[in-house]
Parts: structure tokens; sequence; C-alpha cells
């Protein structure tokens, strides 16, 4: 009909490397390979630490506990208690986290257009961790015995109100206006848990509640997993239901309306969704930076941008790559361990700077 | 397929933009709406297509308020093509073209012959694996184009269409468009352009319809100086036509 000149052809240059074709061919087999990497990664954080377990003991044990009787015992009791109470809800709650702030940082991504968005910037990490820190400083009986995960949650939930209140414009929520509402709560939040900090008279406390900020997984229990688990699974079942409207919405907001997408319904509903992520991960784990804002980025080179296949393969990747973190952090400077906000910083701010050095980083922030 | 706005009144920050504006497109028609800038041409675009709640006034289609249908089944009967561009994610040509699907139910088998005719319809067959943000800005509007396509509707609104476009991929899509022969309303800047091509055209001027009709009776040299300001002399000049392929 139209035919494609000469002079276009010059035009557009070489297709990017790794073409889509390949990109569809090999999503099955990523998401098999993403999901042995977990798996992988999980069995090497159980095996790892100052009470060493072989490898095949580790399954053994899982496998008793399962099915007692199933295998022979090689094990010590300590070594079982030592896998079974602390190391494997550690290891699951890694792989929870991981995902959850992984798929948050994508949905963030989308929701308001802009790349470099993560958990952070809607100011929602900052505010449960003032909830935490207000009850680790002032202690659980100033706050009608609030425990510090219900508390961290109410200061998420208290971030989202805010948020939503000052991010609106006539009944809307506007992408630009999240934005700067909740980085400038981020920094409120920060002032306040700082302040409350400062004044504590315990400094073994206010360490605590430092290490604490920085993300750690140390206090997971088995007790502890199971909000998390139903949050994220519903929220991935969601999101993947939704994939084809949230594809429109990182079209941009217009082409959404015209697509047929309500664009404010669905921008409500991922942003309290989004929240209520945030607030159950942080409220188990600490404020971990750059897992939100690495992973989805490291997704779409993958697999391109397409929802239908960035949230699964950033949930696995972020499951992964959190759980070699923890590896990281308690091996690295053993018997102490790191906070995780370290560890992944050393690997976030490389790539967060070769991002930035990206063109497209320009175009697509100066969209929103 | 009947387009069909009453009085309609738009406001944007409080500003009035439009006021009471009437316009009629029937079925099959390509009718063409041109003004000076910021008079309020896409500002009236954007309340039919839904981006923007007209302040006053009825916009209809197929005899139902627009604004009162569900969000879907608004965009199964108007499909758009704005002057936005998709963030520049690396989107393939196939995944922005099957966009226009969104509206519809899950994704059937035929979803990629849809997506195949399309572009083929605006000469970008064979693009779909390459990524959308290292197409030319050619080649980008003429993917949006195929996107309105397989959104299947039978009322297409342009806002533009060609401003990124030589004159040959000018031709080219406004032809396609007539040939498609559903009801469409296109902003226009190109007056001889949309003299040629349209049925019946608009005449918008700070943020009024003034006139209606066929060109040839409203693109008068009295309505162009009272409009843009610019006095229309009548010569004899290039003309382009396509060449038969």
């Amino acid at each position: 009909m139209i035919g494609e000149t000469q002079q276009d052809r010059v035009a557009t240059g070489p297709v990017s490397a790794g073409g889509p074709a390949r990109r569809r061919g090999r999503f099955g087999v990523l998401l098999v390979l993403l999901a042995v990497a977990m798996v992988a990664s999980t069995w090497l954080a159980v095996s790892i630490g100052a009470v060493p377990v072989a490898l095949p003991q580790t399954w053994g044990i899982i496998a008793d506990r399962l099915v007692p009787g199933l295998v022979p015992r090689t094990w010590t009791p300590v070594q079982e208690q030592i896998v079974w109470e602390f190391r494997l809800p550690r290891a699951l709650l890694a792989l929870l986290v991981g995902a959850g702030l992984a798929v948050v940082g994508a949905v963030l991504q989308a929701l308001v257009r802009n790349p470099l968005a993560d958990p952070f910037l809607l100011g929602i990490s900052s505010g449960a961790s003032f909830g935490a820190v207000l009850v680790l400083i002032l202690g659980a009986s100033t706050l009608g015995g609030l425990s510090m995960s219900g508390a961290s949650f109410a200061g998420a939930l208290l971030a989202l109100a805010l948020v939503y209140v000052l991010a609106q414009r006539s009944g809307r929520l506007t992408p630009s206006r999240l934005v700067l509402a909740g980085v400038a709560l981020a920094y409120l939040f920060q002032a306040l848990y700082s302040f409350v900090l400062q004044q504590a008279q315990s400094g073994r406390a206010a360490q605590q509640v430092l290490f604490w900020l920085m993300g750690s997984l140390g206090g997971a229990r088995w007790e502890m997993l199971p909000l998390p688990t139903v949050v994220l699974a519903a929220g991935l079942v969601y999101l993947l239901l939704q994939h084809r409207r949230l594809n429109a919405l990182t079209a941009g907001e217009e082409t959404a309306v015209s697509l047929g997408v309500n664009v404010h319904r669905l921008r409500l509903t991922l942003f309290v969704l989004t929240s209520l992520l945030v607030g159950v991960m942080v409220a188990t784990s600490g404020a971990i930076a750059f897992v939100g804002l690495i992973v989805p980025h490291a997704a779409r080179l993958l697999v391109g941008a397409d929802h239908r296949r960035v949230l699964p393969v950033t949930a696995l990747l972020g499951a992964a790559f959190l759980q070699l973190v923890d590896v990281a952090a308690r091996t690295i400077n053993a018997p102490q361990e790191l906070a995780l906000s370290i560890v992944t910083a050393l690997f976030g701010v490389p790539f967060f700077l070769w991002l930035l050095r990206r063109r497209s980083v320009d175009r697509a922030v100066s969209v929103t | 397929m009947r387009l069909d706005l009453r009085g309609v009144s738009a406001h944007l920050d409080g500003r009035p933009i439009v006021h009471e504006a009437d316009l009629l497109v029937d079925d099959g028609e390509f009718v063409a709406l041109v003004g000076p800038n910021g008079c309020g041409k896409s500002t009236l675009l954007r309340t039919i297509y839904r981006a923007l709640r007209p302040s006053a006034g009825l916009i209809s289609v197929d005899g139902d308020d627009v604004h009162r249908l569900s969000w879907r089944e608004s965009a199964r009967r108007t499909a758009v093509v704005a002057q936005e561009t998709p963030a520049e994610l690396d989107f393939t040509v196939r995944e922005v073209v099957l966009m226009g699907r969104t509206p519809y139910a899950r994704a059937a088998g035929d979803d990629e012959e849809r997506c195949a005719r399309a572009l083929d319809r605006v000469g970008l067959a064979g693009t779909e694996e390459r990524v959308y943000a290292t197409l030319s800005g050619g080649e980008k509007q003429r993917a949006l184009v195929a996107r309105a396509l397989v959104q299947e509707t039978r009322l297409l609104l342009l806002d533009e269409p060609t401003s990124h476009l030589d004159i040959r991929h000018q031709l080219g899509i406004l032809h396609l468009v007539r040939e498609l022969g559903v009801a469409t309303l296109a902003v226009l800047h190109d007056l001889n352009q949309a003299a040629a091509f349209c049925d019946r055209l608009y005449v918008m001027s700070a943020g009024r319809v003034l006139a209606g009709g066929p060109p040839g009776q409203v693109l008068t040299p009295e309505l162009i100086s009272e409009v843009y300001g610019v006095r229309a002399v009548r010569r004899t000049q290039l003309v382009f036509e396509r060449l038969k392929e």
C-alpha cells in the first residue's frame, strides 16, 4: 500500500540487539532457568552459615520435616533446628520480599511512567520505617501494644493516605503529583524518625533500628510468612490479569483511555496494591533499597516491555537476587551480618549509573 | 456509525477552551477539522475519545452518549491516532499494534494475523519484531495508524495524522483512511490537503466552530482571512498525486 522508501530504511538503523523474536522463543526457557536459580540459591542459603550443613543434608532435613521418616537421619538435632527454624524461613522470606519489592518497582514504573520509580519514591517505605522506629524506641506499650511489623504497616498506610490526598487533582491521581508528594513525604518521615533516633536514650536500640532501616531478614520466623505470601500471590494474579491495561498505561494516559482503560480507577488500584505490598514487605524485613529499581529493568532487558512477560520474570529474578544478596550479607563479613541495603547498593549503584547514561531514560523522564 | 456533537463546551484547568461546538460525522464520511493553532481542535477531539469530560453538551456515537458508555464499549466504537507517542520503553511494533486489541476479550489466535494485515496496509509489513523506539518518526506514526486499524472501530479520530510524514506518506495515510470507508474526523493543518480529501470540513477559531460544509463552500478567502489572518490567493501550483503501484 504505502511502500517503504529507501530513506526510511536508512533512517531507522539496525534492530536492537537480542531481537524480540529470540526474546519470545526463550521466554519459557528463561522462566525455567530463573526458577532453577531460585531453588538453587535457596538451597545454598539454607546450607551456608556458622554451622555448616552439607547440601544433601538440607534436603534430608526438609524432607524429614514434611514426611517424617522418609530419609535416614544423617544430621544432628542442632543442624536440624538451625535449618528448619532459622535458615529456611529466612530463605523463604528472602524470596517473598525480593519478588514483592521487584514487582512493586515494575508496577510503579508503569504507574508513574518513570523508569527511576521504586518503592521508596512514594514515601511508603519511609512511612513504614517511621512506624517501626517508634515501636523500637518508645516500646510497644506506649503505642497500644502494636508490634513492629504492625506499626510499620500502619506507617505505610498513613503515608499512603497522605500521598493519596496530596497527589489528587480534582479527584484524579496524576503521576507527576504522585512522585512529588511521595518524595516530599519520604523526606518528612525520614526527618521524623531521625529525630526520634537522636532523642533515643539507648545507643544500642538506635543501633538496632539503624540496622533494621537498612534492611535485614534476621528476624524471619515461620509465622511471618503467611501474610506476605498471600498478599504477593493475590497481587501477582491481579497484575497478570491486568497486563494489557498495564501496557496501555505505560504507553500514556490518553492512549490508555482511547484503548478503553479506566485510567483513574486502574491507577488507584495499582497505588493501593503497591502500597500494601510495600507495607507488608517492609514490616517483615525493613527498607531494602534498589531491588525495586534494578530488577524490573534487568527483566525488561531480558524480555522487552510487555508486562505479561515482565511481571513473572521480575518476580523470579527479584526472589533469586535477594536470596543471593542475603547470602552475601551473611558471609562477606561473617560472623557479623551486613545490612541488605549495603549489598544491594553495591550492585545497584553501578547499574543505576549505567541506566542514567542511556539516552532513553532522559526521554522517558521528560514525558512525565 | 454517526458522531454527533451538540453544544459541546470544554474547559482545561478552569479555562474555557471550546464553546458550544456542534459537529456531525455521518457513516463513512471523511470530515476534516481545521483552524489556527490553539483554537481548540485537539481539545474538542479529546472530549470525543474521553480523555476530557466536556463541561456542557452532548457527544453521541451511534445515538449513545459517549461519556455514559463503559470504557471498553466506547473504545470499541472509536479509535484514535493522537499526537502523543508511547514512552520509550522497549515495546516491539507487534506489541504496540496489538495494544489496539485491549478493549476486546483475551487475545484470540487471529490477533497475529490482524497485526500483520494492519502493518501491511500502512506499509510496515514484516516489522513486527522491531523495537518501536527504533522506528523513524514517520514509521512510528504509521504504526499508530495500524494500532487504530486493529481496534476495528467504525469511527476514527485523527489528530494531525500526517505531521511527521513526508508528502508521499501523507498522501498514503489519507488515501488509506479514505479507502477504509469508516467515519473519520481528522484534525488537519494543510488546508489544501484537507480540501482535497474530505467530504466536508469544519473551521474552528477561538474555541468556536465557525463554519461547516463542503470545502468549496466553506474555505472562502473571507473566512480564511478572518480565521487565520492571512490572505488566500488562488494560484496554479504543484499538485501531488500518488504514483500507481
